[in-house]
C-alpha cells in the first residue's frame, strides 16, 4: 500500500528516431493510497503503457515514479512489490490453484503459516476454496482469471494492484459480483486499485476517480459525475455516456447566448472572454426533455427515429441540419412527427477549440 | 455417406498399418531363420515353414574371437553419444532459444531472426561439406576416433534442431507469463526456470525427441570420424554385411536398433496426446 506518484512521465517506443512518436505525452499524476482509480480510454491510447511503467515492465523515456516519496524509476519489477493482472488469464499451468496463489508469497519468502492464512482468505473472497487442490489448467477461463486476480491480492503489503481490463473474459453476471468484491477488498485492505478499461460503465461503477485518456494524453481526471455532466473536452463528452453527448457547431451571439439552427439558446456560461466566435454546444441526451411549459431554449425537431431500449426511449430528431438525440422515459407518449425539445441552460456545455469553457 | 466415409477411413488405416508393420514382421521372422530357410524357398511361418533358430541373435552378442560380431559395445557407445549430445544440445539450445525469443539483439545488420537462421543454416549444408572441417578439427584437438569427439560433433548437429523448435515454442508462450512471474517477485532467472520452463515441457519433449532420433540414426559422421577405437551402432550394423549377406543377423540388429526409438515414441505419444501440455493462456 502506497501513494503512487508519476512525475513528468512520458514514453516513446522508438527513442532513437529523429522524430519519436510518443505513446504517452508528459504528464504528472498522484494516486492516493487506498483509493480506486479507473483509466478509461479507447484502444491504443496509452493505458497499458502507463500500467507497465508503474509496474516496471517498461522504463519511461522521461520522468520519475515514486512510491511513498521513494523513487523507484530504476527499480526492476520484482523489487517494486506491485501486482498486475492482465487482460487474459495468466496462470502457472503446471501448478495447483493453491500453488498459484501462494507463488507470489513463496517468491518473497513468507512463512508457510502466513502463506496458508493469506491463500485461504483470498480464495474465500474469490470463491476458489473448493478448487485449491486441482491443477490450475483444468479450470474454466473465468476461474483462471480469478486466480490471476487472487495472485494480485494475496500480498497484503503490495504497493498497488494494477488491472488491465481484467474482467474481459468473465461473464456479465460474475463481472458485477467481482467488481463489488474488488470494492470490498479495497475497503477492507485499503489496497490502491488501478483499473484499466474501455468500458465506461465498468469505470463508473468501480472507481472513486476516473482518468480519461486519448492518444497518449490525459484529458480529464474526475469523479464519474463530473465526467458525465462537465466533460472537459468534446472527446470526453463523446467517449463517455451512451449515446454520446450531443455536439453541435454553433456561433456566439452574446455573452450568454449562442446560435442554434435558426434560433437562440441561452446558456449559463460566461462567453465574454472567448475570442473565436465558432464554438460547440454539448448537451447530454439525458438532459434534453420534451418541452412542457418552458418559454426559452425550445427546439423544434422532426422526429426521424424512436428506439425503445426497454428502460428508456431514445428519440433521434432533426432540427435543420442538426441531429439531436434525447433520452426520455418510455411511458411518455411521443409524437412520431414533430416535437418541441427543451435544452436546459444549466446543462449546456460550451466548447471552444474542443475545450470546455468554464 | 457416413458409412462410405467410415469404410474408406478404415480401409486406408488398415492399408497404412500393413505398410508400416509388414517390414517389421518380415524382419522379426527373418531374424529367426538360418541360411537354409532364407535362401532355398519363400518361408513365412515359424515351425511350419521353417525351423526357428536363435543363431542370428546370438552372433550379435558373441565376441569376434568366437565368430560373433559383438554389437553390445557399439550399442552402448551410441546410447552414450546420443543421450549426452541430446542433453547438452537441449540445455544450451533452450537457453539460446529463450534469449532469442525474449530479448532483442543487434550487431551490425544482424537481428534475432538472423541469429536463429544461422543456427538452422548449419543443417542446410549437406553433411559432406562439413566432414573435412570436422575431421581436421577433431584431429587437431586429438579427439578423432573418440566418444567425446563424437559428442562434440553431434552437439553441433543437434543444437540447431533444439534452438529451432524451442524458439518457435517460446514465441508462442505469451510474454505476460514471464511478466507475471516478475511481478509476483521472481528475478528473471527464477521466472525462467520456475515458470517458463515447466510450461515448456511439451516443447522440450518434442525437441528432445528430434535430437535423439537424429543423433541415433546418424551414420555419416560416425563412419567418417571413427576407425577402430570407437564404433557406433549404425556403422557396426552396416559392417555386418559381407560376401554372404547375413539376413538373419542384419534383421536382428535392425530390430534392436529401432527398439529405443519405438520406446521413445510410445512415451512421447502418451505425453503429447494428453493435450494437457498446451499453452498457458486461456
Amino acid at each position: 500500500m502506497a501513494k503512487i506518484e508519476l512525475s513528468n512521465i512520458s514514453h516513446t517506443y522508438n527513442p532513437n528516431d529523429t522524430n519519436p512518436t510518443y505513446a504517452l505525452n508528459p504528464f504528472s499524476m498522484t494516486w492516493e493510497n487506498g483509493k480506486r482509480y479507473a483509466i478509461l480510454g479507447p484502444s491504443g491510447c496509452g493505458k497499458t503503457t502507463m500500467l507497465n511503467i508503474v509496474s516496471g515492465l517498461v522504463r519511461p523515456s522521461k520522468g520519475n515514479i515514486l512510491f511513498d516519496e521513494k523513487d523507484v524509476t530504476d527499480l526492476i519489477t520484482e523489487e517494486r512489490n506491485i501486482a498486475q493482472v492482465f487482460q487474459f488469464p495468466v496462470i502457472y499451468n503446471t501448478m495447483t490453484v493453491y500453488d498459484n496463489l501462494a507463488f507470489p508469497l513463496r517468491c518473497r519468502n513468507f512463512t508457510n503459516q502466513k502463506i496458508e492464512e493469506r491463500v485461504k482468505s483470498v480464495s474465500d473472497t474469490l470463491r476458489l476454496s473448493s478448487f485449491l487442490n486441482s491443477p490450475a489448467r483444468k479450470l474454466t477461463a473465468d476461474q483462471k482469471q480469478l486466480i490471476s486476480l487472487g495472485r494480485g491480492l494475496v500480498r497484503e503489503d503490495v504497493a498497488g494492484v494494477l488491472m488491465d481490463e481484467p474482467l474481459t473474459v468473465i461473464d456479465p453476471d460474475l463481472k458485477f459480483r467481482l467488481r463489488r468484491n474488488l470494492k470490498e477488498i479495497n475497503e477492507q485492505y485499503k489496497t490502491t486499485l488501478v483499473y484499466v478499461t474501455h468500458d465506461q460503465n465498468e469505470a463508473m461503477t468501480f472507481a472513486d476517480n476516473i482518468i480519461v485518456m486519448d492518444q497518449g494524453e490525459i484529458v480529464q481526471v474526475g469523479l464519474p459525475k463530473d465526467l458525465f455532466e462537465k466533460p472537459r473536452t468534446t472527446f470526453v463528452g463523446y467517449f463517455i455516456g451512451s449515446p454520446a453527448m450531443n455536439l453541435f457547431n454553433s456561433e456566439i451571439l452574446s455573452d450568454n447566448s449562442i446560435k442554434f439552427n435558426n434560433g437562440t439558446i441561452k446558456i449559463k456560461t460566461d462567453l465574454s472572454k472567448i475570442k473565436d466566435k465558432n464554438v460547440k454546444l454539448g448537451i447530454r441526451s439525458e438532459f434534453i426533455k420534451i418541452a412542457t411549459d418552458q418559454k426559452e431554449n425550445i427546439v423544434n425537431v422532426k422526429v426521424t427515429r424512436v428506439e425503445d431500449f426497454g428502460n428508456f426511449k431514445l428519440i433521434t430528431g432533426k432540427a435543420g441540419d442538426l441531429e439531436i438525440k434525447s433520452k426520455v422515459e418510455r411511458e411518455i407518449p411521443i409524437s412520431t412527427e414533430e416535437l418541441k425539445l427543451h435544452l436546459p441552460a444549466e446543462k449546456c456545455c460550451i466548447y471552444s477549440n474542443e475545450m470546455l469553457v468554464n | 455417406m457416413e458409412k462410405l466415409y467410415k469404410f474408406l477411413k478404415y480401409t486406408f488405416i488398415i492399408l497404412w498399418t500393413v505398410f508400416i508393420v509388414a517390414p517389421f514382421l518380415w524382419a522379426i521372422s527373418t531374424s529367426f531363420k538360418d541360411f537354409q530357410s532364407v535362401n532355398s524357398k519363400v518361408t513365412y511361418i515359424p515351425w511350419l515353414d521353417f525351423e526357428p533358430t536363435l543363431e542370428g541373435w546370438r552372433v550379435l552378442v558373441k565376441s569376434p574371437a568366437r565368430g560373433g560380431v559383438d554389437i553390445v559395445e557399439p550399442y552402448f557407445n551410441s546410447l552414450f553419444v546420443t543421450c549426452t549430445a541430446s542433453l547438452i544440445s537441449i540445455v544450451l539450445g533452450t537457453l539460446a532459444a529463450y534469449a532469442l525469443s525474449r530479448f532483442t539483439f543487434k550487431a551490425g545488420f544482424v537481428r534475432n531472426n538472423d541469429i536463429t537462421f544461422f543456427f538452422i543454416s548449419q543443417r542446410i549444408m549437406p553433411p559432406i561439406v562439413l566432414s573435412i572441417p570436422f575431421f581436421i578439427f577433431l584431429s587437431t584437438i586429438g579427439l578423432l576416433d573418440s566418444l567425446i569427439g563424437l559428442v562434440v560433433v553431434y552437439i553441433v548437429l543437434l543444437m540447431p534442431i533444439a534452438v529451432w523448435i524451442m524458439v518457435d515454442f517460446f514465441n508462442r508462450v505469451p510474454k505476460e507469463l514471464d511478466e507475471t512471474a516478475l511481478i509476483d517477485g521472481c528475478n528473471p532467472y527464477q521466472a525462467f526456470y520456475k515458470v517458463v520452463l515447466p510450461n515448456s515441457i511439451p516443447g522440450l519433449i518434442v525437441a528432445g525427441m528430434f535430437c535423439i532420433i537424429f543423433g541415433w540414426i546418424d551414420f555419416f559422421f560416425a563412419f567418417i570420424l571413427t576407425f577402430t577405437e570407437v564404433q557406433l551402432l549404425p556403422v557396426k550394423v552396416v559392417a555386418l554385411n559381407s560376401s554372404i549377406t547375413p539376413w538373419w543377423s542384419l534383421s536382428a540388429s535392425a530390430l534392436i536398433s529401432v527398439a529405443p526409438l519405438i520406446i521413445v515414441a510410445f512415451i512421447v505419444e502418451r505425453y503429447l496426446s494428453k493435450g494437457n501440455l498446451s499453452g498457458a493462456l486461456k
